[in-house]
């Protein structure tokens, strides 16, 4: 798979935003596949991502259908940074208290996971609501 | 997510595709209720299963505790590499049982009911 796509260095994104229900995490992986297969990773540095995302989505709050999860997939030729982003589907001011409890840390299977899985990733508070990113490369070798 | 199955001397639970934080609260129910109905030993099928994030091995992971409790033990039948990398990543792969055919286990089983 040496399409000029993946050569490129031309920065892709692509964004996605669904109901913060389990159901829908599956859009995240699928996401996450096709930019991963855009970006020459091969079929288990894919897999690799689609489990990060994956963990990703689920450390980052208590997903539940008031809430809404915005991601970032954004990929500059081999490297792939992917940013969640857990936020209420309606008002902030209505929201944002229930969102501050929803907070949590990740577990630590999935620290485990998303640290073996991927280059580096993070855990951040941006504007009261939680984000968490990371970022892989092509060719990075599972530690 | 499949069903139980009666072809072992163990309840079996038979887990199909992809299994994550969607699947694992009826995960969670169905060893539950084996648990309920007085299982103290529980195989957990995952041949034909091709995906595993750590919410449903945090499930896994309590049910053997539980298993442990009583015990018993909680075995999985694992083939899938994707699978057994999260196994190895967290190191579980030393804490469960894992076999990677049937035979295995019923190889096991032979043995349990030998001693």
């Amino acid at each position: 798979m040496n399409s000029s796509a993946e050569e490129s260095t031309q920065e892709e994104t692509v964004e996605l935003t669904f109901p913060a229900i389990p159901e829908l995490v599956v859009l995240a992986r699928f996401a996450a596949s096709a930019v991963a297969a855009r970006a020459g990773f091969d079929v288990e540095e894919i897999e690799d991502l689609r489990l990060a995302v994956d963990e990703l989505c689920a450390s980052i709050g208590q997903l539940g259908p008031e809430s809404c999860v915005r991601m970032e997939f954004r990929r500059t030729g081999g490297v792939v940074r992917v940013q969640c982003v857990f936020e209420p589907r309606h008002t902030m001011t209505r929201h944002r208290r229930t969102h501050h409890e929803a907070h949590r840390s990740p577990g630590d299977l999935s620290v485990q996971l998303l640290g073996a899985l991927v280059d580096d990733h993070g855990f951040e508070d941006r504007n009261g609501f939680a984000c968490g990113w990371l970022e892989k490369r092509r060719g990075f070798v599972t530690r | 997510m499949g069903q139980a199955r009666d072809d072992s001397m163990f309840p079996v639970v038979h887990l199909e595709g992809e299994i994550d934080l969607a699947v694992a609260p009826a995960l969670q129910g169905q060893l539950d209720a084996l648990l309920a109905e007085g299982a103290t030993t529980i195989v957990v099928d995952l041949l034909d299963a091709t995906f595993l994030d750590s919410v449903a091995l945090g499930v896994l992971v309590g049910s053997l505790q539980r298993c442990r409790d009583v015990g018993g033990n909680l075995h999985l039948v694992v083939s899938d590499r994707r699978i057994a990398k999260v196994l190895e990543i967290t190191g579980l792969n030393d804490v469960f049982p894992i076999h990677d055919r049937w035979n295995g286990l019923v190889g096991k089983r032979e043995e349990q009911t030998t001693q």
